[in-house]
């Protein structure tokens, strides 16, 4: 066990000493400072004192930090979380390779599935890592600029509409943001799948975009909401769930589970794939 | 240490190794010899289980390699290709990295390995300030992690200049001095291998032609430089032993004549024989000789 945690140690002081790791974060960081900045302006703020007041609410009330935070995830998680998940996913195996630096690991006396299950860990702590920080500066820049207050969400795409005070609506907001990292880790082990075939890491990332965005379009389209549930993005969706006001814990368990054989699949597709291919250049 | 029984491969239906099999003793500087695409790196990527054969199987010290990989490569250190290293990194972290996929190494074993190689003023630098001679020598060193009693270098000269090669060669030969290590390295570089290794293999076309001590051929005194007064004669008379004249005044008698055979000749003929020198050839000779037409294989004695 203990090699095992010096190996992970290893492999996430890699991925944390690559300039490109900080990228998501910081592209996030400043998306949630450009959109706080906007929400300053009044015209945007006007469009939601109407949706807020229309509700029979308080716009002092509900337009608060927490709110603000949930606006920046709701808008920017799933694009960009997809693309700096995907980023350092499809690159996590291919780039080793294609570096040569796997072919010196493998040189050491260590099992092929030893090496990916440590890497997979790392993306998997990546992952949740992104999520948290974006969820927590978030809320830390939203409190800063409006202070606590109750919990507006209106999400039209996953159809949720409520309000909560700032003791619910807090920890909701606070309770999303793991299932959110379960929602993205999809995106990662399909990353990380794509990085252990044969490719280049560009490949693996843009392939991995290319199907989660082809998804999400599907799922938009009206005439396949019959088909709905065959879509990947339906299921990442699920995260929304938690702010209903009596959540359907059935269904996102549901959802979960779908997601997480998806995620397993993937992975057994990458370990067979990484077991079996030739190390050479 | 090594044994490699009968290893095929082909790489998209193009053979790379065809039935190879070799043995490599403990204690030894075994040299592996080919050309460009002959089949060295494959070997290299088959006892290392970073290529799977086809056919056959490679053995470490008794223990599989395709069967028990992680038990095989325990006492093996190795660089395989090109060595590579995170660049963004210093060298010291690049091997605290490598060396936690193998046995626990301390800190004073990762001085020593880096003192051995020559590295301690730059092991701190990131990688990429590193030359290509010091990128060799950090390969070296994270080889040398965790005290291995094998070690396998595929072209470690590769692109260094001249000092460098003799560091290289110095490092090989003080480590299977002082620590008894098995050196198994492939290279093109036939003077550092003349230099190094007792016993050779030489790959032509992924199938070996010659396994043994190369010193064999080259003093197997079928070659002979004369200085005679009648070349006419000389000529005439090697003809008739069935060996042939080469240039700059010399002959290669076959197996079955010998030196004395001839000099009778020469001098029953009338021939004055001022004298006679045998030739020892060097390895670039024999190389040449025998992967030459398609690479017929040598008679040398195997180990």
């Amino acid at each position: 066990m203990s090699r095992f945690i010096r190996q992970l140690r290893a492999e996430l002081r890699k991925m944390f000493a690559r300039k490109r790791t900080y990228i998501g974060f910081g592209a996030f960081l400043a998306v949630e400072l450009l959109v706080l900045a906007l929400f300053q302006l009044p015209k945007v703020q006007g469009a939601y004192r109407q949706l807020i007041e229309q509700a029979g609410y308080g716009f002092r009330d509900y337009f608060s930090g927490v709110t603000l935070a949930l606006i920046v995830l709701l808008s920017t998680i799933f694009l960009l979380g997809s693309l700096y998940l995907s980023l350092v996913a499809g690159d996590v195996v291919s780039k080793e390779i294609e570096d040569g630096t796997m072919r010196m690991m493998l040189c050491r006396p260590v099992e092929r599935l030893q090496v990916l299950a440590v890497k997979y860990l790392a993306c998997v702590i990546y992952t949740f890592a992104l999520i948290l920080f974006i969820g927590l500066t978030a809320l830390l820049a939203g409190v800063a600029q409006r202070g606590l207050g109750g919990l507006f969400v209106y999400a039209p795409l996953e159809g949720v509409f409520a309000l909560y005070e700032q003791g619910p609506g807090l920890v909701r907001y606070l309770a999303c943001l793991p299932l959110l990292g379960l929602s993205l880790l999809s995106v990662t082990s399909l990353g990380f799948a794509l990085s252990c075939f044969n490719m280049k890491p560009a490949a693996a990332t843009i392939t991995t975009l290319s199907y989660v965005m082809i998804d999400f379009i599907f799922k938009g389209i009206p005439y396949f909401e019959s088909i709905k549930p065959w879509f990947l993005t339906t299921h990442m969706a699920t995260w929304a769930n938690v702010f209903r006001e009596h959540i359907p814990w059935a269904q996102i368990g549901e959802d979960y589970a779908y997601l997480l054989a998806v995620d397993l699949t993937l992975l057994v597709i990458a370990a067979v794939q990484f077991q079996t291919r030739d190390f050479k250049s | 240490m090594i044994e490699l029984r009968n290893l095929s491969k082909a790489f998209k239906g193009k053979p790379a190794l065809r039935d190879f099999s070799l043995t490599v003793q403990r204690g030894e500087i075994f040299g592996l010899l080919g050309h460009n695409g002959a089949g060295k790196s494959t070997t290299f990527g088959i006892m290392l289980g970073q290529v799977f054969a086809d056919a056959g199987e490679a053995f470490i010290d008794g223990v599989s390699v395709k069967k028990e990989r992680e038990r095989a490569l325990g006492k093996v250190g190795a660089i395989f290709e090109a060595p590579a290293f995170y660049d963004y990194l210093s060298g010291w972290a690049n091997l605290e990295i490598l060396t936690s996929y193998s046995a626990p190494v301390t800190r004073r074993e990762m001085e020593e390995a880096v003192e051995t190689v020559g590295l301690a003023a730059r092991i701190h630098d990131p990688v990429r300030t590193y030359s290509h001679g010091m990128r060799q020598r950090l390969g070296l060193a994270q080889a040398l992690l965790p005290a291995p009693e094998l070690i396998l270098l595929d072209e470690p000269t590769e692109g260094l200049d001249p000092e460098g090669i003799h560091e290289i060669r110095t490092l090989i030969q003080r480590l299977n001095r002082e620590r008894g290590l098995t050196v198994l390295f492939s290279s093109h570089l036939l003077s550092e291998v003349e230099q190094l290794c007792d016993r050779v293999a030489i790959l032509h076309r992924g199938e070996k032609i010659f396994d043994g001590r190369w010193e064999s051929l080259a003093t197997d005194g079928s070659r002979l430089a004369l200085n005679v007064d009648d070349w006419t004669k000389t000529a005439r008379i090697v003809a008739a032993l069935g060996g042939k004249v080469l240039p700059e005044a010399r002959i290669e008698l076959p197996p079955t004549r010998d030196v004395a055979e001839l000099v009778t000749a020469l001098v029953a003929a009338g021939v004055k024989v001022r004298a006679v020198e045998p030739q020892r050839r060097s390895l670039e000779q024999i190389y040449l000789e025998l992967t030459a037409g398609g690479g017929a294989k040598a008679g040398g004695p195997t180990a």
